[in-house]
């Protein structure tokens, strides 16, 4: 069993750890984002820095996966500390998409995805702050669900920004989403964000009625159009009614997301400096404000370090009303908007993505505001905090797949699950080859 | 001058703020941790509800504004102690605020109370390493800043003592001195203002203060400015040292704390009663009794349970009883602080006094005999002639009453007499209050 995986990893590189044990007893195989805290199994969040951290405890979400039976195989790779749309930027390879090994899986949940993709009877945990698990679902062509914020116990989770982080759920089958949605849900005392939800419950509840916002296609590419167009001729087709709504709340969204997210990371970024886990090299005879700064400078990369000066830059004093605060206040507003529209709708659809997975050569290419942007539909829902879900919905001429977004309001995951089995049963999806 | 004064005040929970682990001494450095007081990758807080309870209970005491909603902040700084290198802490919408807290009748303004984890501890092995303890890490503090009301290191030491003492009786604090309690100290002599860090113990804040006033006029008067700048306090030496000026103050980027969410305080404060502090009894005696504010803070601070004990006396035997007997009972108190029946057993003695039953010779008498647990014979025939004493230089020397009518302090010459002729066998006490009975029948 690990010796396949171990081949499908050399194929693929979706894990950075492997399990070095899988119960002969589990029930059913999964993997978890490597920003969870496993046991034993060095946790590194896709990060230098991070080398060598052996948790000394689960993460809430592993920890309940394995009770009901699950057998956790892997770590999987991601952007470091999440920062990213592509997986491009971890310390410990590339996963690749597994319609078209040039590309990317989307992130920062890349690896997850291309697991829940390439592996069979497989789910696994993703985190999204921005949209790392929707991003990712729609890019290798599987569903994606990230809950409401609370939803599920954070303990564990190596954070990237708190008031976004969510833990989710990526598969192949959408059965698999309705299954252990229920199983990592619930209050947990160690996270105290969890313990304002209400129960979950999945009564099978149907969508009625889709707003679509005219925003939604804006900067879209031609495929993403057509595909997510027919999309909503088949919702129609199920006997909801779609509607077109103005939403301009989601143009600010982008910014007041980057400013919360960035000054949340650079306070949680703050901790590493070495000394007392993950690397532990570095001159501890300099002076502790050197040590600290040639250590991180040594292990953080890039995209760790911009947001890092980002986050530290919006809240230094003089700039934080300016930045934090007024990023706070929008915030506030896009949920409002939701609210206002989720009163009178069952859910808000545009595409998860505007374009297809991009080859590595194309992101390379990027700078960081063009890739940024390409995340600003999945960031709405999740600075909001609303649950969403990403399903395949159609495929471009050269077969990558393109994922629909669906967003409903604060703890109404049931409609979305609802829908993705629906959906599972009229649309059909495609696997990728993965021949091992 | 002005001096305001930040005092951090460790809160005496059980469990740290916000993890299980315990509170008390530990036998080795780094045991009394666990992943969250560590700050490991993954691990989160929770918050001991507790510590609102103490800070409540503090903003109340500092006659502050409780908050309706509170919440915690990120406080960002790199130092080895600091294990997240983020303390959480309160900065918008503290616990309590604009408070004030009165010395002598002036009143110090508070301008915040505010809830946070202390960090752990590094200590210095040798010249080139340090050692971190993170077993303090986590410990909630409350920190109460004030305006910069106080104008002399004297104050400021007066104003800090009386503020320990309220505080521990509030909060309950074991009396084990005033390490538990730090204090920065914010002074300006002239325009500009330092800031000694860390200072522990009353006698080192008035003696950095004083260091600093010297300094600061010193440099003001050779022409030169003085320079905004954190500054730690050399007990040894008795000097303060530059730590870092201005420029090279952190910004500290503070950001509201996600993990904690916000909490709703205003029903929790609605149902906190405070004990009133041993300041405030004093005052309220005084102005409840029409006692001299200083014989009232010399009731309290013997004990407040005497100072319970004068409010009994008062209301079952009168304010004049109470003020008359207080001293004789204050000598004598020590066994009868946590005794309630020992403390109705004093006010019937004084009931029946002041109804008249028996006169002051015998409530006298009994008192003692009450309280010391002496036969009444004995007391009697010590008192007899310790009476006979004092009656026999009264009437040796008629124009005491006199003197004492003008001078109340002339009555003194009696009880150093008496002291000498009865070559100690009574106590101090003992004479000063049958000296005081003696001539206030006489005069």
């Amino acid at each position: 069993m690990t010796s396949d995986l171990q081949k499908i990893n050399d194929r693929y590189s979706m894990f950075s750890a492997l399990a070095p044990h899988i119960p002969d007893d589990a029930e059913f195989l999964f993997s978890a984002k490597d920003n969870l805290t496993s046991a034993g199994i060095e946790t590194r969040c896709g990060s230098k820095i991070l080398e060598g951290y052996r948790p000394a405890f689960d993460a809430a979400a592993i920890e309940k996966m394995k009770k009901s039976g699950g057998g956790l195989v892997g770590k999987t790779n991601m952007d470091e500390f999440g920062f990213g749309t592509f997986s491009v930027n971890s310390a410990y390879g590339i996963p690749k998409n597994p319609f078209d090994r040039e590309r990317s899986c989307g992130g920062s949940s890349g690896g997850s995805a291309c697991a829940a993709a390439v592996l069979e009877d497989h789910v696994s945990l993703g985190v999204s702050t921005g949209g790392s698990v929707c991003c990712p679902a729609a890019f290798c062509g599987v569903y994606g669900l990230t809950p409401t914020y609370g939803r599920v116990s954070r303990y564990g989770l190596i954070d990237y920004g708190n008031s976004l982080d969510k833990i989710g759920l990526l598969s192949a089958d959408a059965g698999r989403l309705k299954k252990h949605l229920p199983t990592i849900s619930g209050r947990d005392p160690r996270d105290p964000t969890s313990c304002v939800q209400p129960e979950p419950a999945l009564s099978g509840k149907r969508i009625g009625s889709v707003a679509v916002p005219k925003e939604a296609l804006d900067g879209a590419s031609a495929d993403v159009r057509r595909a997510f167009n027919e999309s909503l001729e088949r919702i129609r087709g199920m006997g909801a009614d779609v509607e077109t709504v103005d939403m301009p709340a989601l143009r600010y969204a982008m910014p007041a997301y980057y400013i919360i997210a960035t000054c949340e990371a650079s306070t949680n970024l703050a901790r590493y400096v070495g000394m007392r886990y993950g690397r532990q090299d570095g001159d501890l005879a300099l002076k502790f404000d050197d040590y600290f700064t040639s250590f991180r400078t040594k292990y953080f990369g890039d995209e760790a370090k911009r947001r890092i000066l980002l986050g530290t830059y919006t809240r230094m004093a003089g700039f934080r009303d300016r930045y934090y605060a007024k990023a706070l206040s929008v915030r506030r507003h896009v949920i409002g908007s939701y609210r206002e529209i989720l009163k009178n709708y069952d859910a808000v659809a545009t595409p998860t993505m505007p374009f297809v997975s991009p080859k590595f050569a194309d992101i390379a290419l990027m700078g960081p505001v063009e890739s940024y942007a390409a995340d600003r539909l999945t960031i709405p829902p999740n600075l909001a905090g609303t649950p969403h879900l990403s399903v395949p919905c159609g495929y471009d001429g050269d077969g990558m797949p393109i994922g629909l977004q669906l967003v409903a309001d604060h703890w109404n995951e049931d409609v979305l699950i609802s829908f993705a089995s629906d959906w599972e049963g009229m649309f059909d999806s495609r696997r990728a080859e993965a021949d091992i | 001058m002005k001096i305001g004064l930040e005092i951090h005040v460790q809160l005496p929970t059980r469990s740290k703020m916000f993890c299980s682990c315990p509170t008390t001494d530990a036998e080795a450095p780094n045991t009394h941790v666990c992943p969250t007081c560590l700050g490991m990758p993954g691990s989160r807080p929770a918050l001991n509800r507790k510590v609102l309870e103490y800070g409540i209970m503090l903003a109340k005491m500092l006659n502050c504004k409780v908050a309706e909603t509170t919440w915690f902040s990120r406080k960002t700084y790199f130092y080895p102690d600091m294990s997240k290198s983020v303390q959480i802490t309160q900065y918008d919408n503290p616990v309590g605020s604009e408070g004030f807290y009165s010395v002598k009748g002036k009143k110090i303004r508070i301008t915040r109370i505010q809830l946070e984890e202390d960090p752990g501890k590094t200590k210095r092995v040798g010249d080139l390493s340090s050692l971190v303890d993170y077993n303090r890490s986590g410990i909630p503090l409350a920190e109460i800043v004030t305006e910069p009301d106080m104008s002399t290191p004297a104050e400021a030491r007066e104003f800090l003592g009386l503020l320990i003492a309220d505080i521990r009786h509030t909060l309950d604090l074991p009396g084990d001195g005033e390490r538990s309690i730090r204090c920065d100290c914010n002074i300006s002599v002239g325009k500009e203002r330092c800031e000694v860090k860390n200072v522990t113990g009353l006698k080192n804040v008035e003696r950095a203060l004083s260091f600093e006033v010297v300094r600061q006029t010193k440099v003001l008067k050779a022409g030169g400015k003085v320079e905004r700048e954190t500054r730690r306090f050399d007990e040894e030496r008795g000097v303060t040292i530059s730590v870092r000026k201005k420029e090279f103050e952190s910004d500290y980027g503070f950001i509201d704390e996600p993990d904690l969410g916000i909490f709703r305080i205003g029903k929790m404060a609605e149902s906190i009663k405070i004990r009133e502090s041993p300041q405030n009894m004093a005052l309220r005696l005084a102005a409840q009794y029409g006692l001299e504010e200083k014989t009232a803070k010399q009731i309290v601070s013997t004990s407040v349970g005497l100072a319970e004990l004068f409010e009994d006396v008062a209301k079952a035997a009168g304010v004049g009883t109470a003020a008359s007997w207080i001293g004789a009972a204050a000598s004598y108190w020590k066994t009868f602080e946590d005794s309630p029946e020992g403390r109705s057993g004093i006010v019937a003695i004084l009931r029946d006094l002041s109804e008249g039953r028996i006169n002051d010779v015998e409530a006298g008498m009994r008192l003692r005999s009450f309280m010391t647990g002496a036969t009444e014979e004995s007391v009697k025939a010590a008192s007899a002639d310790l009476d006979v004493l004092i009656a026999g230089y009264i009437d040796a020397n008629p124009a005491i009453l006199d003197e004492i009518r003008r001078n109340e302090k002339a009555s003194n010459r009696i009880i150093g007499h008496v002291m000498k002729e009865s070559g100690g066998a009574y106590s101090s006490a003992d004479v000063v209050s049958a000296v005081k009975r003696i001539v206030d029948g006489r005069l």
